[in-house]
């Protein structure tokens, strides 16, 4: 498979702070490459050292096989960016908006106006064509966003946290529109703390923490890491502490806890522990409202990995 | 991508509503609140007629010069100065305690003007009888030297051809006076001349906020000062393009702005700029470059966000201004006298006065002083704003 973007040894310094430490990735043509880390685990800092905004003290960057620079303008041509922050004109309505970004890499006039029809389809903002951004709603402006990022079909896209504070209908709206760039052909690097979106959209994941890679792999992969299989949560009120104590020594019960009403129990392994449960509580006449059992998430990944949450 | 960039930057300059309010619409505002203020004062300064008092004595009777020239002076026609009053010297003590009088004449070994206070009017009939004594001096040396010579050379001779003589010095002299009080009327004129003053300061200004217009559009171009900076960096368009293409269109929003205080200040307040409106438009347009040269400067130079720029950009300005002379001539005055070098680094300076030049002196040469230094200046801030800017790089966003 092609590599388009190749990060070797990257390492980036502030001060006495190390944000990157001699990171180490590739990127492979039409894959969706998740970076996922808590707020500082360097994910921002690693995307500006890809797009040449920041120095970094070591380690070099190509993409589509050629040095990154700052004046690489036949490697920017071929590139979109979605940043964290609204990037767009406050001045200037959707249309315009899309246009002025899509015309810094796109001349002709005809192909543009086509471009730009396709971005507001590709995020739904037909209807708002002549609004202004501060007459859209946050999830609108994200999608917006979005739009200026990618309407110039780059072949390589950047989403840093493009869905960061929108609600549900917009993310679903950017997840799909993810996905479509994606069977496009375009190759795509997503940084987020969202391990939901990460599990839905993304090939690989690599997980950062401090500027480190701790854990790379496809979702399955990355899961197979956690040492529990499986996590069963019951509804259950006045539970008393000899009922756990005997819980606590069901065969593959690896960690119990009882707070206010809830009762979570964590298996290590993932065979039959529900109806053993079940069967517990039905013997012992204890009445409970709702149970239901989980598969390990990427946030439980990344808990056993560093002992922290990623929302951190 | 010059153009495109270009008609993008215009757009959103002209737009965006504060930058329309402190370019456009806040020195337009400045210009009627002026015309309101000093049209009027400068009205009554023009049409009023001073009204004064000479002590009607033997020394007044005896000095045909004074007596002329006052008959000039207070002549009642459009161009009378003055309301005289012929008294004694008790009655002119009364008239001037009951305020009917700014001041009385009283001719004695030497002229003498009493006056209460220190006012426009005053300084007025002072300067004209400080000048009528300077010139009656000169042409009473004159005219004695003459007839000396004359009754040396001609001894001997008839004495008719003295009197014709006498005559032909006695013209001259009065024609000359007749000048000398033309000349009185006109520097009282100009010294009366408030709001053209607070026009050039008003227009100086504008050129200088300008520069809101050149550090705004030139925010948006620069990934450590804007979100839009970040992701025009990331386009396959140089840094000096979008640069040069977005001060260029901050350059012709300023001159828009520049235009329209112009028509403004010309249509509706009847400013009247006379016969050196060309050279006004020049060293406006030249003061609008330096305005934009600060305004880069002022982006490239400091790491603060943009509102902290626009205040920086608004606190130099109003300050230039006020050092230049917007809230009055004596501080400029004191400035250029105390401490010169401020005020020959102060950009606003350099244009208002480049405008005195034109309006004081015969020569061009001060007023060109003014526009090389204008240039001098915006050539070395665009030279710190280069060496600023050509980063490529940085190490925090």
């Amino acid at each position: 498979m092609k590599s388009i973007v190749q990060v070797k040894n990257l390492t980036k310094e502030y001060k006495q702070l190390r944000a990157i430490d001699d990171l180490s990735f590739e990127v492979q043509k039409g894959e969706i490459l998740g970076l996922l880390g808590p707020n500082g685990s360097g994910k921002s800092t690693t995307i500006n050292c890809i797009l040449s905004l920041l120095n970094f003290s070591q380690g070099s960057i190509q993409i589509f096989g050629s040095e990154m620079g700052p004046n690489a303008y036949q490697l920017k041509e071929k590139i979109g960016v979605v940043f964290q922050d609204v990037a767009v004109f406050e001045e200037l309505t959707v249309i315009e908006n899309i246009d002025y970004f899509c015309g810094l890499y796109v001349r002709d006039k005809k192909l543009r106006k086509q471009y730009i029809e396709d971005a507001l389809q590709l995020v739904g903002l037909e209807e708002f064509q002549s609004f202004y951004p501060k007459q859209l709603s946050g999830g609108l402006l994200r999608r917006l966003n979005i739009a200026c990022g990618v309407a110039h079909k780059p072949q390589l896209i950047i989403l840093d946290e493009p869905t960061v504070a929108v609600d549900p209908q917009s993310r679903n709206n950017i997840l799909d529109g993810i996905k479509t760039l994606r069977n496009q052909g375009a190759t795509i690097i997503y940084t987020t703390h969202y391990m939901e979106e990460v599990e839905i959209l993304c090939n690989r994941v690599i997980i950062l923490d401090k500027g480190k890679i701790i854990a790379s792999g496809t979702t399955d992969e990355l899961k197979a890491l956690a040492k529990l299989e499986e996590k069963v949560t019951v509804e259950v009120s006045d539970l008393e502490e000899k009922y756990i104590e005997e819980i606590s020594q069901f065969k593959n019960a690896q960690d119990v806890t009882y707070h206010e009403g809830i009762l979570c129990i964590s298996y290590k392994k993932g065979k039959n522990n529900l109806v053993e449960l079940m069967d517990y509580l039905k013997k012992e006449k204890i009445l409970y409202h709702k149970i239901f059992s989980e598969r390990p998430t990427l946030n439980d990944v990344f808990l056993e990995l560093t002992g922290k949450d990623l929302r951190d | 991508m010059f153009f495109h960039n270009f008609k993008y930057s215009l757009k959103t300059l002209f737009r965006n509503k504060m930058l329309i309010f402190w370019t456009f619409a806040f020195p337009i505002i400045l210009g009627t609140l002026f015309n309101m203020a000093f049209q009027d004062i400068e009205k009554n300064e023009k049409l009023d007629i001073i009204d004064i008092a000479i002590v009607d004595n033997d020394f007044f009777n005896s000095d045909s010069l004074f007596r002329e020239i006052f008959e000039v002076l207070g002549e009642e026609n459009e161009e009378q100065l003055f309301h005289i009053q012929y008294v004694k010297e008790e009655e002119a003590k009364e008239l001037l305690s009951e305020k009917q009088i700014i001041g009385y004449l009283i001719l004695e070994d030497s002229p003498r003007v009493v006056v209460n206070q220190n006012g426009i009017s005053e300084t007025v009939f002072q300067s004209a009888v400080e000048k009528i004594t300077q010139t009656s001096e000169i042409f009473k040396n004159v005219s004695e030297k003459k007839i000396n010579d004359f009754i040396e050379e001609a001894q001997g001779e008839e004495i008719g051809n003295y009197n014709s003589w006498y005559a032909e010095i006695y013209e001259n002299l009065m024609e000359s006076l007749e000048e000398e009080s033309s000349q009185i009327r006109d520097t009282s004129s100009e010294n009366l001349s408030y709001t053209m003053i607070e026009y050039y300061t008003l227009i100086a200004m504008t050129c200088l906020y300008g520069g809101i217009l050149g550090m705004t559009g030139m925010n948006q171009c620069l990934a450590n000062m804007s979100n839009n900076g970040k992701r025009v960096s990331v386009s396959p368009i140089s840094k000096g393009n979008l640069i040069f293409s977005s001060a260029c269109a901050s350059y012709i929003a300023q001159l828009v702005g520049l235009l329209l205080l112009f028509l403004y200040t010309i249509f509706v307040i009847h400013v009247d700029y006379g016969s050196s409106f060309p050279l006004i438009v020049l060293l406006s347009l030249v003061g609008s470059f330096a305005g934009l040269s600060l305004g880069i400067f002022v982006a490239s130079f400091f790491q603060s966000n943009e509102n902290t720029k626009v205040g920086i950009m608004i606190s130099f300005t109003m300050l230039g201004c006020v050092l230049s002379g917007m809230m009055g001539m004596t501080l400029k005055y004191v400035i250029d006298k105390n401490m010169p070098l401020v005020n020959r680094l102060n950009p606003v300076n350099m244009i208002t006065d480049g405008f005195y030049a034109l309006y004081y002196y015969d020569t061009l040469n001060r007023y060109y002083l003014n526009v090389v230094s204008l240039l001098l200046f915006s050539f070395l801030f665009i030279g710190i704003s280069t060496f600023c800017l050509r980063r490529q790089r940085y190490d925090s966003i």
